[in-house]
């Protein structure tokens, strides 16, 4: 059993609007260096603990623990200080900048008190890392989807994290695409990040994540490598056992 | 090299700006005048239309710019009536205050976004023009204001002078103090342009929370911009009060400040120095052109003229002539391409 203690960690988690309890009673933890996948039908919650996660929201109960450090009251950008990052499943690059530019965005802000020169060496290692080199002058509204999926890694990978968030970057893309962005998740990870990521193509959770957490209801149902939890029951019964669901059976 | 590329230009605006009254004098004579007052109304009108841009470019749609405007003027005219200083430090003083309410309003609304940011802003304007209005009438003047004494009297000397170039002087006196803010307000909004605040912005006023993600303080940068954006008018409504020779709640507060700050510089190009600049520039202008063949009704040809201008160039007088000039850039060189081809 792998005792190495978590870089993030996750007591109790929960989230209610109103009456709904988006997140109820969710805990786990990641360890470092490692590739996590969160997955779950449809209303999960697996967007909800990813905004808890960041900062978008706030927990109505719980805590999160980032390096031994309470986080769960502190505002995004406080977080994303202590070396939390994040990627979003819908890409929004800032306007009238171009793709040096967006990415300088994470570098300039995401370390307290680094240097211009500094920045801009970061910025130029995102988009070198991410494939974007040859396109870094680009007005970043003009990108192809594949190239707003890495411009986005590239923007949170400048804020130098040690932990990164990424919701659902394979969603959209082609089966190449998605090949060479798993490749792009792998090699980030050997670069000494913790990745955490959701995702619905079964496929690339069973290519990454080192293990897999099940969410159902808002609420833990399965952990464990991905060959365990498409094996255990209330996992197939989660995808399957309801006609209401439209999602594919992990497999 | 960046530096120089900036400050060369701004030097010879200056320098423009200091020969102007001379010039002025030198080719219109006794209609320099007239001139030189229509000059200092455009200036005026660049320093609120930048430094209104200055927070816009948060995404902030500010309708607080006439308070801090008004303040400065009331700060200026309250100090002469009743402190014994040099009248010049007023001016200083209006515009520190102005920031310290810009602080103020700016962290009452941090969470506002869009129209509860302007109709929040706008209340706070009218609010304090209510305030003004109801101080005590020996310190703040009352509904009838105060009159405030002017910074500029030239002795009329009849050996070198004639009589039109007293008020030659005096408009020349403040002409200079207005370009000075100008001076200040253009290298304000360059800082913002040319460092990290840039990128701060621009992210805040796309995406706040996606900023914020990326490791921005939204509210520093916000507070920030404010601060940025209400100091230079806030001396600018002082170094008016001084130039009309009164503050009065309705004239200090007026709605028509509110609109021209932020008319001009959509009318002039959005989120860039030039913008607000050249369109200033252009609507002194024209408001002035209307005004002589039009008389009272130069008000509709001025809607109009922004009307037209809002519906057929939505990116402001520089935004289009820079997307004008890049079109035409790239089409120059698919050109060259073909023909080398």
């Amino acid at each position: 059993m792998n005792t190495q203690p978590s870089i993030l960690h996750v007591e109790n988690l929960g989230k209610r609007f109103g009456g709904l309890a988006a997140v109820d009673e969710l805990s786990f933890g990641v360890k470092e260096h490692e590739i996590f996948a969160i997955i779950g039908p449809n209303g999960a919650g697996k967007t909800t603990t990813l905004n808890l996660l960041s900062g978008l929201l706030t927990p109505t109960t719980g805590t999160i623990t980032l390096k031994g450090q309470r986080i769960d009251r502190l505002p995004s950008f406080e977080r994303t200080h202590l070396g939390l990052g994040r990627a979003f499943q819908v890409v929004q690059p800032f306007p009238e900048m171009t793709v040096r530019e967006n990415v300088q965005v994470g570098a300039l802000f995401g370390t307290p008190g680094i240097d211009r020169a500094e920045a801009e060496r970061r910025a130029d290692e995102a988009i070198e890392r991410t494939g974007l080199a040859a396109f870094a002058e680009r007005d970043a509204e003009d990108l192809t989807l594949l190239q707003e999926k890495r411009l986005e890694i590239a923007r949170a990978l400048a804020t130098s994290p040690e932990v990164l968030l990424l919701d659902e970057v394979m969603a959209g893309l082609r089966p190449g695409e998605a090949r060479q962005a798993v490749q792009l998740v792998r090699d980030v990870r050997d670069t000494g990040v913790t990745i955490v990521f959701i995702e619905h193509v079964m496929p690339v959770v069973r290519d990454l994540a080192d293990r897999v957490l099940v969410m159902d209801h808002g609420r833990f149902l399965a952990e464990g490598s991905y060959a365990e939890v498409t094996a255990n029951p209330s996992v197939i019964e989660a995808y399957l056992g309801r006609e209401d669901d439209d999602e594919e059976a992990p497999q | 090299m960046k530096l120089l590329r900036d400050l060369l230009p701004i030097a010879a605006f200056a320098l423009f700006l200091w020969f102007l009254p001379d010039l002025l004098r030198a080719f219109a004579g006794r209609a320099s005048v007239s001139y030189l007052s229509l000059v200092t109304n455009g200036v005026g009108l660049a320093i609120l239309a930048l430094s209104w841009d200055i927070l816009a470019r948060t995404g902030q749609l500010s309708l607080a710019h006439a308070a801090f405007y008004g303040t400065g003027a009331y700060v200026t005219a309250i100090m002469a009536r009743h402190l014994d200083l040099p009248l010049w430090i007023g001016i200083p003083a209006g515009g520190l205050v102005a920031v310290i309410l810009a602080l103020g309003v700016g962290a009452v609304t941090l969470r506002l976004r869009g129209i509860y940011f302007a109709i929040a802003t706008l209340a706070f304007t009218e609010v304090l023009k209510s305030v003004f209005r109801h101080l005590p009438t020996p310190f703040a003047g009352g509904a009838a204001g105060i009159n405030v004494e002017p910074l500029f009297r030239p002795v009329f000397d009849a050996a070198t002078m004639e009589r039109w170039e007293i008020a030659f002087f005096r408009n020349e006196g403040y002409f200079l103090l207005y370009a000075l803010l100008l001076i200040i307000t253009i290298l304000l909004s360059l800082m913002t342009r040319r460092s990290r605040l840039r990128q701060a912005f621009t992210a805040i006023r796309t995406n706040e929370e996606v900023a914020a993600i990326m490791g921005v303080h939204p509210a520093r940068m916000k507070l920030l911009a404010f601060a940025l954006s209400s100091f230079a008018v806030g001396m600018l409504g002082a170094v008016h009060a001084h130039r009309v020779g009164s503050v009065v709640p309705e004239g200090s507060f007026s709605v028509e400040t509110t609109v021209l700050a932020l008319v001009t510089p959509i009318f002039g190009g959005l989120y860039t120095t030039l913008g607000p600049i050249v369109g200033a520039g252009m609507l002194a202008g024209i408001e002035e052109t209307l005004k002589r063949n039009l008389a009272d009704g130069y008000l509709i040809g001025y809607g109009v003229v922004l009307i037209l201008s809002i519906l057929f160039l939505p990116k402001g007088l520089v935004g289009t002539t820079r997307a004008w000039w890049s079109r035409r850039q790239s089409k120059s060189m698919d050109t060259a391409e073909e023909g080398s081809a």
